[in-house]
C-alpha cells in the first residue's frame, strides 16, 4: 500500500451539512430505485382522506368541512413522516446495527435525524400536493387565500415546530425496543384527533383546545384554515397572528428540547447498555 | 501515551426479574486493567461471552462501564466521548449495517460523510481500499445482492476507510471462508506497517488468528483478563511442558480419569475419532511419556500414532482456565 | 429407504399442530412488548380514539344529537371495521416482520409445515386483541353515547354465521396480501393499510353507499365485507339497519348465501394466488431479503 496523504475531515458546520446530505442520500435515492412509494404513498392517505370526506357528506356538512379534511389529508403526510421516517426509525436503525455506527461517528444525531427528515421529505411533499390537487379538484374545494406570505410563514414555521418535535420523539425512541412500534402506532389516531386534522379545533373546550396546541401541527393547521378558508376566522381558535407567535417559539422550544434530549437520552441507552439492544 | 488504557473496569448488567426468572446481575467486565500502547496490534482472546465485546463497546463509546476507567488516545470515555468519536472507528463480525438498496460505493461515501470526509478524498480512498480487498468489481453492485462475506468485507472497508488513529475490529473474520479471512489478515498486517502511529485492538476466538498477528494478546474469560503478554512469551511458560498427541484404539472415561491423576500428567483430553481416539496429553516432560505409554499398554491399549507439538495460545487457555475455550462455550466440565 | 406416505389424519394433525404453534408465537409477539397495564391501555387507548375522531365530526355537524341513526350506523360500522384491518393486514404483516425485523422467514419456510397455515396462526392474536378492541368501543358507545344495543335483541346466530364467513372471507384477502409481501419490497408495509383505506371507503363502513357517487357504488357490491358489515348491522341493531336500505332488496338469507359463496370463491383464489407468488418469491430469491432504509 502506497504512504497516503493525510485525510482531511471536516468538523463544525461542514461535517454537520454532509451528515444531512449523507444521510438523506437512501431516500433520495430510495424514491426512484422502488417507484412503488407512488402508488402505496400517496394512494393509501388519499383514500383515508375520501373516507372522511364522505362521512361529512353523509353527515350533510357545510362544504368547507370538506375542505378541512383535504387540508387535513394532505398534512398528514407530514405527521406520518415524521412518526414513522424519522422518530421511530432510530428503532429500525438500532435492530440493522447502524444506530451505534452513528453514535460512535463524530457527526451529531440531531444530523442524522435531519437528514433522515430531508430525505423523505421530496416524497412527503408530492404525497401533499397530490391530495390537495386532486382532492380540490375530485371534491370542487374552494380556496380564498388571504394571504400567501402569511400562509408560507405559517406553514415553514409549523414543519421547523413539527420536525423538532420529531427530533425530540426519536431520542425517546432510542432507549425502546420492539414498543417503540406500539408506540408509534399509538401516537397516531389521538395526534390526528387532538391536532383537528379532520375538523377545527375550536370544537373542543378552551382547555383542551389549548392543550393540543402544544402540538405544531394544531396550531399550524388552525392557522391555515384561517388563511385558506372563508368561514375559517370564524372557525379559529386562536388569531393567526398569536398562533404565528405561538409556532415560533415552539420551534424554537422543540429545536432546543431535541437537542437537549438526544444527548441526554444518548448519555442514558449507553449508560444501560441500549444502544446495540436487538431482537426484543 | 497509551491508545488504550483501563484502570479497574467493571460492566455490570441487571437483568430484570420475569415470571420466569428472578432478577440478577450479570457480570461482564470485573475490574479489568490493561495498557495497549500506540503503534500496537493487540488482540484480545477469549471464548464467547467472556467480555471481549462489552470492552469493545466500552472503549468505542456505546456502553458506560459500571465502575473503573477507560480512556482511548488519553481522553475519558465518560467525559471525551465526542472527541475519541473523532479518531476511531470499529468493524463488528456478521455486520448487517448499512442500506440494502444502496451500492457498495454508496453505502461507503455515506458513512465517510459522518466523518467529514470530501467526497472527492473519500471515493478515491474507498476505491483503493476496495481494490486491496478484491471488492473493486462489486463497487456498483447493490448490498442486498452481496453474499455475507462480501458484505464483510465492504463493512472491513467502512471501517479502514476514515483512517482512524484507533481501530477496534469485534471478530473480524467472523462469517469469512478461509482464503477471505487470509486476505483480511494481510491486509490488517499491511495497514499497520504503513502507519506505525495507527494502533488496532482485535477481538478473536480464533487462536491462529490471535497468534499471527498480535504483538500482545490478552486472554479474557468471564470478564476478567487472565494474562496479557506477546504470543511467544505466553506459550514460553508452557515450554518445560511437553504435549503429546497419542492417536489409540481406545479410550474410555475410565482410563481418561486413571491418566489425570498421575502425577506426571497435568492435562489430559480425549476426542474419538472414526478410527480411534485422539489422546492428547501435556506432561511436566518427555521422561514421563513412559510411564504413560506403560499404562497403556498394560490395559491393552494399543497405540497406533504419536507425535510431540509445540504449545498454542489454546493450550495457554486451557492451563489458565482448565478447560479448552470450546469446553468453555458449552459449558460442560470436560 | 422407505418413505412414509402421510395420511389424510397425519395432515390434519399437522396443519393443526402448526396452527396452534403460529398462534401461540403470534401471541408472544403481540402481547409481550411492555407490561400489561401499559398493553391495556393501548389496548383501549387506540381503537376509542379512533373512534373519536368520527365523534367528534358527527358531534360538530349534527349539534350532538348521538340519538340519530346515522350516528350508530357510523359508530358500529367503524367499530367492526377494525377487525377489518386487523385480519387483512395481519397476515401481510407477519410475512413482514418475520422477514424484515425477526429474519425467520427462511427457517419456517425450509420446516415441513404449511406456509398459509403458519401465517394465519401467525395473525390469530392480532384478531384476538382486535376483537377485545371492538367490544371495548362497543361499550364505550353504549355507556357514553347511548348506543342502542341491546344483548336481548341482538340475533346471536345470524351474527355467528356471519362473522364465520366473514372471518374466512377477510382471512383469505390477507392470505392475497401476504404473498404479494413476499414479492414487493420496502413499501409492503403499507400494503395492508391501503388494501384496508379503500375498503373502508367502498364497504359502506362509515358512510351508506347511496353517499358515493352511484359509478363508485358499484365496487362497494363486489366487496364480500360490504355484506358481512350489513348482516353486522341487521344481527345487533335491525331497526338501525332498515334506516339505511344497503342491499335492503336482499334477505338475511341471501346474503349469508352471497357471503359463503364469496367464501368459497376467495379461498380457491387465495390458494392458488398465493402459490403463484410463493413461487415468484423463491424464483426471485425473496425469502429472506431485508429491504429497509
Amino acid at each position: 500500500m502506497a504512504a497516503q496523504a493525510k485525510m482531511i475531515k471536516n468538523t463544525g458546520w461542514r461535517l454537520f451539512l454532509q451528515t444531512v446530505i449523507g444521510r438523506a442520500y437512501p431516500r433520495v435515492i430510495g424514491t426512484q430505485r422502488d417507484l412503488s412509494w407512488l402508488f402505496f404513498d400517496i394512494f393509501f392517505p388519499f383514500m383515508s382522506m375520501i373516507g372522511y370526506v364522505f362521512v361529512y357528506r353523509a353527515l350533510q356538512a357545510p362544504e368547507e368541512y370538506i375542505g378541512f379534511v383535504v387540508m387535513g389529508g394532505a398534512m398528514t403526510a407530514f405527521w406520518v413522516n415524521i412518526l414513522w421516517s424519522m422518530s421511530s426509525q432510530l428503532y429500525w436503525e438500532k435492530e440493522t446495527g447502524n444506530l451505534s455506527l452513528y453514535i460512535m461517528s463524530p457527526t451529531s444525531m440531531m444530523a442524522i435525524l435531519l437528514g433522515m427528515a430531508t430525505g423523505g421529505l421530496f416524497a412527503t411533499t408530492v404525497r401533499a400536493l397530490v391530495i390537495v390537487i386532486v382532492g380540490s379538484l375530485i371534491f370542487k374545494v374552494a380556496y380564498v387565500v388571504t394571504s400567501f406570505w402569511l400562509l408560507f410563514a405559517v406553514f415553514s414555521l409549523t414543519m421547523v415546530a413539527l420536525y423538532g418535535m420529531g427530533m425530540m420523539l426519536a431520542s425517546l425512541f432510542m432507549l425502546l425496543n420492539r414498543e417503540a412500534w406500539h408506540l408509534a402506532n399509538l401516537a397516531q389516531e389521538p395526534i390526528f384527533l387532538l391536532s383537528g386534522f379532520y375538523f377545527p379545533i375550536s370544537s373542543f373546550n378552551f382547555w383542551v383546545s389549548l392543550t393540543a396546541s402544544l402540538i405544531p401541527l394544531t396550531m399550524g393547521m388552525d392557522a391555515m384554515r384561517q388563511l385558506v378558508f372563508p368561514s375559517g376566522a370564524t372557525l379559529g381558535f386562536l388569531s393567526v397572528t398569536i398562533e404565528v407567535l405561538v409556532l415560533s417559539g415552539l420551534s424554537v422550544l422543540f429545536l432546543v428540547a431535541a437537542y437537549f434530549m438526544l444527548r441526554k437520552m444518548e448519555r442514558l441507552a449507553i449508560r444501560e447498555g441500549r444502544l446495540t439492544d436487538r431482537l426484543n | 501515551m497509551n491508545a488504550v488504557e483501563t484502570n479497574d473496569l467493571s460492566r455490570i448488567y441487571k437483568v430484570k426479574k420475569t415470571k420466569k426468572q428472578p432478577a440478577k446481575t450479570l457480570v461482564a467486565l470485573n475490574h479489568v486493567t490493561m495498557q495497549v500502547q500506540q503503534g500496537e496490534l493487540f488482540g484480545l482472546l477469549g471464548p464467547n461471552g467472556a467480555g471481549k465485546t462489552t470492552l469493545m463497546k466500552i472503549l468505542t463509546t456505546l456502553l458506560a462501564p459500571s465502575s473503573g476507567t477507560a480512556s482511548v488516545m488519553g481522553l475519558d470515555v465518560n467525559k471525551d466521548p465526542d472527541l475519541i468519536r473523532q479518531q476511531i472507528n470499529m468493524v463488528s463480525g456478521g455486520e448487517s449495517s448499512g442500506y440494502g438498496l444502496l451500492t457498495v460505493k454508496e453505502n461507503l461515501w455515506m458513512f465517510s460523510q459522518f466523518y467529514g470526509i470530501p467526497t472527492k478524498m473519500a471515493n478515491k480512498r474507498i476505491m483503493e481500499l476496495l481494490k486491496i480487498v478484491g471488492l473493486d468489481d462489486r463497487a456498483n453492485t447493490k448490498c442486498s445482492d452481496l453474499s455475507t462475506g462480501l458484505r464483510q468485507k465492504m463493512n472491513i472497508v467502512r471501517g479502514f476507510m476514515t483512517e482512524p488513529s484507533v481501530l477496534f475490529l469485534d471478530e473480524p473474520t467472523l462469517g469469512l471462508d478461509v482464503g477471505a479471512s487470509r486476505d483480511v489478515r494481510q491486509f490488517i498486517r499491511s495497514w499497520m506497517e504503513e502507519d506505525h502511529q495507527r494502533t488496532l485492538l482485535l477481538t478473536t476466538h480464533y487462536m491462529v488468528e490471535a497468534d499471527e498477528l498480535c504483538d500482545r494478546v490478552a486472554i479474557i474469560n468471564q470478564g476478567r483478563i487472565l494474562a496479557c503478554d506477546t504470543p511467544t512469551a505466553l506459550k514460553r511458560r508452557l515450554q518445560h511442558d511437553a504435549i503429546f498427541n497419542l492417536l489409540v484404539s481406545t479410550l474410555d472415561d475410565h482410563d481418561l480419569d486413571s491418566l489425570k491423576q498421575m502425577p506426571e500428567v497435568r492435562l489430559a483430553t480425549m476426542k474419538p475419532l472414526e478410527d480411534g481416539v485422539e489422546l492428547e496429553i501435556a506432561l511436566e516432560d518427555d521422561a514421563a511419556l513412559s510411564t504413560v505409554i506403560a499404562y497403556l499398554t498394560a490395559h491393552g491399549i494399543r497405540i497406533l500414532n504419536l507425535s510431540k507439538r509445540e504449545a498454542t495460545l489454546e493450550d495457554v487457555f486451557v492451563s489458565l482456565v482448565g478447560l479448552s475455550m470450546k469446553e468453555v462455550e458449552n459449558g460442560s466440565p470436560g | 429407504m422407505e418413505i412414509a406416505v402421510e395420511n389424510k389424519d397425519l395432515r390434519l394433525k399437522r396443519f393443526w399442530k402448526t396452527f396452534k404453534t403460529s398462534a401461540w408465537l403470534g401471541w408472544q409477539i403481540e402481547s409481550n412488548w411492555t407490561d400489561w397495564f401499559l398493553f391495556i391501555i393501548y389496548s383501549i387507548v387506540k381503537p376509542i380514539s379512533g373512534a373519536a375522531i368520527l365523534i367528534i365530526m358527527y358531534s360538530i355537524v349534527s349539534s350532538q344529537d348521538f340519538s340519530s341513526p346515522i350516528f350508530a350506523y357510523i359508530y358500529l360500522g367503524n367499530a367492526f371495521f377494525i377487525i377489518v384491518g386487523a385480519v387483512v393486514q395481519g397476515v401481510s404483516w407477519g410475512v413482514l416482520d418475520d422477514r424484515e425485523h425477526y429474519r425467520t422467514l427462511k427457517y419456517i419456510y425450509i420446516a415441513p409445515i404449511s406456509i398459509p397455515i403458519y401465517l394465519m396462526g401467525r395473525s390469530v392474536a392480532n384478531f384476538g386483541t382486535r376483537v377485545v378492541s371492538v367490544i371495548i368501543t362497543l361499550l364505550f358507545g353504549v355507556i357514553f353515547f347511548k348506543l342502542p344495543l341491546s344483548l336481548a335483541r341482538i340475533d346471536w346466530g345470524l351474527l355467528t354465521i356471519a362473522s364465520i364467513l366473514g372471518f374466512i372471507v377477510m382471512a383469505d384477502m390477507g392470505l392475497i396480501l401476504g404473498g404479494w409481501s413476499l414479492i414487493i419490497k420496502r413499501n409492503a408495509w403499507n400494503l395492508g393499510e391501503t388494501v384496508g383505506a379503500a375498503m373502508f371507503i367502498f364497504s359502506g363502513a362509515v358512510f351508506p353507499l347511496s353517499v358515493l357517487p352511484k359509478a363508485l357504488q358499484v365496487v362497494g357490491y363486489a366487496i364480500p365485507v360490504s355484506y358481512w358489515l350489513t348482516l353486522v348491522r341487521r344481527a345487533m341493531m335491525p331497526e338501525n339497519a332498515q334506516a339505511f336500505p344497503m342491499f335492503a332488496e336482499l334477505s338475511n338469507a341471501q346474503l349469508l348465501l352471497i357471503l359463503g359463496a364469496a367464501a368459497i370463491v376467495f379461498t380457491i383464489v387465495a390458494v392458488l394466488i398465493f402459490r403463484y407468488f410463493d413461487y415468484l418469491a423463491r424464483e426471485r430469491g425473496n425469502i429472506d431479503m431485508v429491504s429497509n432504509y
